[in-house]
């Protein structure tokens, strides 16, 4: 006895929607296909993780903005600071380690980074300008490399210093070394980047040159030994408070670079405009 | 599809994941038919049902590894064929409309049979095409894909009763427009 009703007939006829259709490609074709775009378009699932994947991401452009410095920049770093260590080590006369490393360590430190500051009219700028980075990440990424190299030089220097002056009249440790230099390569440094956000790495080169030698001169005839020279020597120690003011003008510094300088341009951009933008 | 069939795609799907191209084939020979018709239906042309076939293998071959058995290997499978469908799908235009019929005599197929001959050449595939996509879905799903109606919940992610609701209403309007076909005719 067969089924003649209104559903069965209607199962039968969506059984036949499922018949009538097209073959399949053929199985090697497809997987080869897959195979190609799949090795075209990399494998996505073997990505690392997002926390691995920025670590990644920040490593390749600090090595990507290694290769754009000068090597002259930081071997001119390295034999100042040699310098440093080798005239304390023969014991000329010109003061303890302590010293020596506080007057070279920060001027080196703030000429590097007045050189940090990227402004338009570098060779590279505009390729660099296409790129997804912001401006503010890679002068980060500078920063870092500048401020970590010449971190790492004085940190060596003190090393040696603690090391080979430790019978010397200027002994000292390598902590009180550290903080003999830390605060003012701190400020100086500050200093240095803020001016290069707003007038371009000469004139941050320039003004840290001028602020370094007002400090300078404080222990000598020139300030004498009065209020002002007290008040120089006083703010260029190592103290939470020139730490903390470093800080805020290295944030400021950050955050203000990329916008147009006090003429309405770019820092640096002042000759051979064409079209402003 | 449980039992020794399931079996056997656990162990391919196993050997896709280690980077086994082989396992890859076999694993499609053993489902294109079936995938093939669903995205055909869907698509409602061979070249885009091909082009989401790839894309789906392509899925299967980066993803074998996030395959954790909960659901079936056929299942799993499909859940991922109508992502992408609805991923190459969506960004297809809508067919452009229609703009100063001539006002003329025609000797050719009318509206009826040129969605009949799009749909596939029948009327219930016409009838089917005419549906809206959740029902269509579930029609694709039921009796081209050859699903349980339990493994149809799980692709599309909705309780067995919402399948089977929606393939009452996907029945009842099939077939009042296959009356409707009959009476016209």
């Amino acid at each position: 006895m067969t089924d003649d009703s209104p559903e069965r007939r209607l199962d039968e006829l969506l059984a036949g929607y499922a018949a009538d259709l097209p073959e399949p490609p053929d199985a090697d074709r497809l997987v080869r296909a897959v195979l190609t775009r799949s090795a075209l378009a990399g494998l996505p699932d073997e990505r690392p993780a997002p926390g691995r994947r920025h670590l990644r991401y920040l490593a390749a452009l600090l090595v990507a903005e290694a290769r754009l410095f000068r090597v002259a920049v930081p071997v001119a770093s390295a034999l100042v600071m040699a310098l440093g260590v080798v005239v304390v080590t023969l014991g000329t006369g010109t003061g303890t380690a302590a010293e020596v490393l506080t007057l070279i360590a920060p001027i080196v430190a703030a000429a590097g980074v007045a050189g940090a500051y990227r402004s338009r009219n570098e060779p590279f700028a505009e390729l660099v300008d296409t790129t997804p980075t912001s401006p503010r990440v890679l002068l980060l990424v500078r920063l870092t490399l500048v401020l970590g190299y010449d971190l790492a030089l004085a940190l060596a220097a003190s090393a040696v210093l603690a090391v080979t002056a430790a019978d010397g009249d200027g002994a000292a440790g390598l902590d009180v070394l550290v903080a003999s230099w830390l605060g003012p390569m701190a400020l100086l440094s500050a200093v240095s980047l803020l001016a290069a956000v707003r007038f371009g790495p000469d004139v941050a080169l320039g003004a840290a040159v001028a602020v370094w030698a007002v400090r300078v001169s404080a222990g000598t005839a020139v300030l004498g030994d009065g209020w002002l020279a007290r008040l120089v020597l006083e703010v260029w120690t190592t103290s939470p408070a020139v730490l903390a003011a470093s800080a805020v003008a290295g944030l400021l510094a950050v955050a203000v670079a990329g916008t147009p300088g006090p003429w309405g341009r770019e820092p640096g951009t002042g000759r051979g405009a064409t079209h402003p933008v | 599809m449980p039992g020794a069939g399931s079996d056997d795609d656990a162990v391919l799907l196993r050997a896709v994941a280690g980077g086994d191209a082989a396992a890859l084939s076999r694993l499609y020979e053993r489902h294109a038919g079936r995938l093939f018709g669903y995205l055909y239906r869907l698509a409602g042309d061979r070249m885009t049902a091909e082009e989401i076939l790839q894309d789906t293998m392509l899925a299967v071959w980066r993803s074998a590894g996030r395959y954790e058995g909960r659901s079936t290997v056929p299942t799993w499978l499909f859940g991922v064929a109508r992502r992408q469908a609805h991923n190459r799908l969506r960004t297809r235009p809508s067919p452009e409309p229609f703009h100063d019929p001539p006002d003329l005599a025609d000797a050719g197929p009318g509206p009826d049979e040129l969605a009949i001959a799009a749909a596939g050449g029948t009327p219930v595939a016409a009838a089917v095409d005419r549906l809206p996509e959740h029902h269509r879905d579930v029609v694709a799903l039921v009796f081209v894909a050859g699903l349980p109606l339990a493994d149809v919940a799980e692709v599309l992610g909705i309780p067995v009763g919402t399948v089977k609701s929606r393939l009452f209403h996907a029945r009842a309007a099939v077939a009042a427009e296959l009356v409707a076909q009959e009476v016209s005719e």
